[in-house]
């Protein structure tokens, strides 16, 4: 049956990408023409499952602009890309303008956003999306929440989802997040994937690739075949991402048995593991070490001393994002891409 | 007899020498050993044109392929230079200037003065220039005037093999920096050369050919056009007296002038075009300073007011050559008969 | 990457940027009076970069600076009386007065000239390491140039060859924004600095230029891995100016509030004071101290540098060349 024509909104952070990790360990660079040519690969698959309309914000480093002018251009018209709408909102070229463009988004009614960056921009989506689920997709060589998945398919089943074509039922997902709070700061965030505790007391260059930095680590889901902390964790204690629980480990360069980690593309280390256990939602843990600074997602982002009482806390209300692979396995069975004779995109159809 | 040996063998010695008594001497240069990082040999070329062939096994890390990137380079070479090094970086052609100028203009040329006398530069730049190689208006020029021109630099034109292994490890030992200007037509030329190290002082011009009635003033290649005149008018009864400049920075004004007082009469002759040259700079000096002494008017033989052409005809043309010297100092003889 | 500083090294880090916004405030005042002859480009608001970098050096390391080169003579250890007296056209000056702010240099420290030509600093110091390359030495070479002088060949030709022959080189390329009154959002046609080096064969980052320790971090990492003879890299530092292109500059093209926002939100010596009395390792006390300090220096260094002579008519001539006959 015919749904409303629907709304997907794209968020690509320009930023992503470019951290220390190029000269501490051996991470790739994900360049804004990259990004939008991956949103223009999005653009076609949205097109084609009858997405009508995108929202994107503009930025300063070229993305809306590529897109914009490709949106002109003959692919745009054979495959009948939805109509680009820019959000010219104010821009501060921080982590400011990813969360305006979300609420704007999310106000306008969105069937779903797609997200072009590493966990620190699907943190940020994601704290203000509220119900809006969100289609993943990673712009980095070092990141746990979204998938590296080629975004023409992830597309494909962004769109199927967005114009109701698949329950969200068997297409969504609610994800664990963990809260940080730092009440003699006023503080209070989301992460998405892993808090990690690490003795630096600056929040300097942010990443944090080195196993000497961290004391402890406090993950939503911990898969063996990440790459990062949540990968250290998976690698020692493994936590899908369905589960009701998470996972913690303590470090210590000191500890009798150390494990082989990828904590950064490129850089496998030796970790000294000294515990670890379980992590169950509602349940406030206090850290072990008494100043430092806290990795969300694996920056540094939250600088703690002697005054400070942080706690870390499971929750199982995150957001909810497309299973790509549920969508796209339902689509198959269905038959759900398949086009009479007649259809636009039919190949017997004069273009 | 001392051995004879070419103009080019004579800068390869040169080097060879300077960097066996030096180790803080290097070369740097586009092919200046040539397949670096190719399949074949290395050391391929040695220099476009060979110059510096067989110094990259002799002198291992010490004779450095650059990529075609004048500025990077040559800036390169300035910036060693500042560090206790001496390096010998070679700009393929002089007319390749024009991508590099900035690091010579405002920066190796500067620097001891901006930084009030503390910055020592020791950087030389052998650069090959002159026309008759049918190479055309980018490969063939002379920018001999331009660099003197610049304070800060200084400026060397060998116009013999022995003065070429002289004047360039005078270059290297100079504490400023040197630009070391190679007359691609020299090349072959042979000449008397001995085997121990020696210098050639700069600022020291020489006499090459003694004589009464008339002064001609040059540099470079033109020298030995110069003498071909003076030869060939000391059949017809004139005493050309031939000065070579050996460096136009420092330039020996003292020997200019002092031949002039003695003939009376001058004749310049520059490769290089005419408006402000070698030619109306030595011209001016010696209207300034000698005018009581010149028994009319100077002359002065150069290229035309025109690039370097291509076609034979025409390149041959622009080259001063020994009959338009002649006729020029003829002028100069008949112009001022009656002041003898 | 261990990046724990001790007390010393955060109080100086904390004096150098002290003493540059001092220094560079007060040549903002003291330019207004007609005093200070010439063009002076200021360095205030990017003290965190200067700082940060040249904490890891030594005087046998050597920079290259730009036009807006106080900052970086400073932090090299290049003397601020001599520094004054330069700015002032001063015999006393550190160039005897023949160079004046565009042209600050101090051999002796390392540091190869504040440069009036933009881009041109990159291929002197790759020449600079190549001089420690060929002399064996482990030290490195730093260029800082801005997002204009990212546009120039002579950088692209710079950074090629010190990948290309494998350099102990750092290029640090200060994005504040303005190329003189050009946004580099405009003029820089990729969408940041630090991506131009992947094409080059180095790795580039983007860093906070308002954060001291995130430039001191940053910028470690490049030189432990110059050092170890791993070869160049960009650093991307995005900061701004407090001030004009050069002095007199009236910034219309800036935006009302821009300047006052960052100073009162983002600031490098705001934070740093934060965030070290607040983890504790500085006190206030100390850091007061250090901006009385820095005040007296800064107060004496403009005295003498008014009362210094002027050079000599004889001075004009010297130093052009070491020897010429």
């Amino acid at each position: 049956m015919p749904q409303p024509a629907p709304t997907v909104g794209i968020i690509a952070n320009p930023a992503s990408g470019r951290d220390l990790r190029r000269l501490t360990a051996s991470a790739g660079l994900y360049s804004s023409t990259d990004k939008a040519s991956a949103i223009q690969r999005l653009l076609a698959a949205f097109g084609a499952t009858g997405v009508e309309r995108v929202l994107m914000p503009t930025d300063m480093t070229g993305i809306a602009a590529a897109v914009l002018k490709a949106c002109a251009g003959p692919n745009a018209r054979q495959q009948h890309w939805p109509k680009l709408q820019l959000l010219d909102l104010p821009l501060t070229q921080t982590v400011a303008d990813t969360r305006l463009a979300t609420r704007r988004m999310v106000e306008a009614g969105v069937a779903l956003i797609a997200v072009l960056g590493g966990d620190g921009t699907h943190k940020a989506v994601a704290a203000e999306a509220a119900g809006t689920p969100l289609l993943t997709l990673s712009t980095g060589t070092n990141n746990a929440f979204p998938e590296l998945r080629e975004a023409t398919s992830a597309g494909l089943a962004g769109g199927l989802l967005a114009c109701g074509r698949v329950p969200s039922s068997l297409g969504l997902r609610r994800n664990k997040r963990l809260l940080v709070e730092v009440p003699e700061q006023q503080l209070s965030e989301w992460a998405l994937v892993e808090v990690a505790v690490s003795p630096q007391r600056f929040i300097g260059a942010r990443a944090l690739s080195h196993s000497d930095d961290l004391v402890e680590v406090f993950a939503c889901f911990a898969e063996p075949h990440a790459i990062g902390l949540s990968a250290l964790l998976g690698l020692w204690n493994p936590v899908s991402r369905q589960a009701q629980h998470g996972a913690w480990v303590r470090l210590n360069p000191g500890a009798e048995q150390a494990l082989l980690a990828p904590v950064a593309p490129g850089l496998v280390q030796g970790c000294g593991i000294t515990a670890s256990g379980i992590l169950n939602p509602g349940e406030p843990h206090r850290l072990s070490l008494a100043c430092g600074t806290l990795a969300l997602d694996g920056e540094r982002e939250i600088e703690f001393a002697a005054c400070d009482t942080p706690t870390i806390t499971l929750d199982t209300c995150g957001p909810l994002t497309v299973d790509v692979e549920a969508v796209l396995a339902h689509a198959a069975r269905h038959h759900l891409l398949a086009v009479p004779r007649g259809h636009r995109l039919h190949p017997a159809t004069p273009c | 007899m001392a051995r004879k040996i070419s103009y080019q063998q004579a800068i390869n010695e040169a080097l060879a020498q300077e960097m066996r008594r030096d180790s803080t001497v290097f070369i740097i240069g586009e092919d200046v050993a040539g397949g670096a990082g190719a399949p074949g040999e290395d050391d391929a070329w040695g220099g476009v044109l060979g110059v510096t062939k067989g110094l990259y096994h002799q002198f291992p890390g010490r004779v450095l392929d650059a990529p075609l990137s004048e500025i990077g380079y040559v800036g390169a070479a300035v910036g060693a230079a500042t560090q206790g090094l001496r390096p010998v970086c070679e700009l393929m052609f002089v007319d390749f200037a024009g991508c590099c100028l900035d690091q010579i203009l405002n920066q190796a040329a500067k620097f001891r003065y901006m930084f009030g006398g503390k910055a020592v530069t020791p950087l030389v730049m052998r650069t090959m220039y002159g026309a008759g190689l049918r190479a055309a208006a980018q490969h063939s020029q002379m920018l001999t005037s331009l660099w003197t021109h610049i304070p800060g630099l200084k400026v060397v034109c060998p116009a013999t093999p022995y003065d070429a292994k002289g004047l360039l490890i005078q270059a290297i030992r100079d504490n400023d920096p040197v630009i070391f200007c190679e007359h691609k037509l020299l090349y072959s030329m042979q000449g008397e050369v001995p085997e121990e190290v020696y210098t050639v002082p700069f600022g020291e011009a020489n006499f090459v050919r003694d004589g009464d009635d008339i002064t001609l003033v040059t540099y470079g290649r033109m020298v030995h056009v110069a003498l071909e005149a003076a030869n060939n008018l000391a059949r017809q009864g004139i005493d050309c007296e031939v000065l070579d400049l050996r460096t136009t920075s420092p330039l020996d004004e003292d020997s200019i002038l002092e031949s002039v007082e003695k003939t009376g009469r001058l004749v310049v002759i520059d490769e290089a075009n005419p408006r402000c040259s070698m030619a109306t700079d030595i011209s001016a000096l010696v209207a300034q300073k000698a005018f009581a002494a010149l028994k009319g008017p100077i002359e002065m033989v150069t290229a035309p007011h025109t690039p370097v052409p291509f076609s034979d005809a025409l390149e041959d043309l622009y080259i001063p050559d020994a009959a338009k010297i002649e006729a020029a100092v003829r002028k100069v003889i008949e112009g001022t008969r009656s002041a003898a | 990457m261990s990046t724990h500083l001790s007390p010393e090294q955060l109080l100086h880090a904390y004096e150098v940027m002290r003493t540059i916004r001092v220094f560079e405030e007060r040549l903002h005042v003291e330019f207004a009076t007609g005093e200070i002859p010439g063009f002076v480009h200021l360095y205030a608001g990017e003290e965190a970069s200067a700082a940060g970098v040249m904490a890891h050096l030594r005087h046998s390391d050597c920079i290259a600076s730009n036009h807006r080169g106080h900052g970086h003579c400073i932090a090299k250890g290049v003397d601020v009386y001599g520094m004054m007296a330069e700015i002032y056209g001063k015999k006393t000056g550190v160039c005897g007065g023949k160079g004046g702010s565009m042209h600050i240099a101090d051999l002796e420290k390392g540091m190869l000239g504040a440069n009036g030509i933009v881009g041109a600093g990159a291929p002197l110091v790759a020449g600079a390491a190549l001089a420690a390359k060929i002399k064996g030495t482990d030290d490195v070479a730093i260029v800082f140039f801005g997002d204009g002088g990212s546009n120039e060949g002579a950088v692209f030709e710079a950074m090629n060859l010190a990948s290309v022959m494998n350099l102990p080189c750092i290029f640090v390329a200060e994005n504040n924004g303005y190329a003189e009154a050009t946004a580099s959002n405009w003029s820089v046609a990729c969408d940041h600095i630090a991506d131009r080096a992947a094409g080059f064969g180095m790795p580039g980052v983007t860093i906070d230029g308002f954060d001291y320790f995130a430039v001191h971090e940053a910028a470690g990492a490049a030189i432990e891995r110059a050092r170890s003879g791993q070869g160049p890299s960009l650093i991307e530092v995005k900061l701004s100016r407090y001030y004009g292109h050069f002095e007199g500059d009236a910034q219309t093209y800036r935006a009302p509030d821009e300047v006052k926002n960052l100073r009162e939100q983002r600031d490098c010596l705001m934070q740093f004071r934060n965030k070290t009395t607040r983890a504790g390792l500085l006190s206030p006390e100390q850091l007061d101290a250090i901006d009385a300090r820095v005040a007296d220096l800064i107060e004496d260094a403009v005295v003498r540098a008014k009362a210094a002579p002027k050079p000599q008519p004889a001075d004009l001539l010297s130093d052009v060349y070491v020897s010429y006959p």
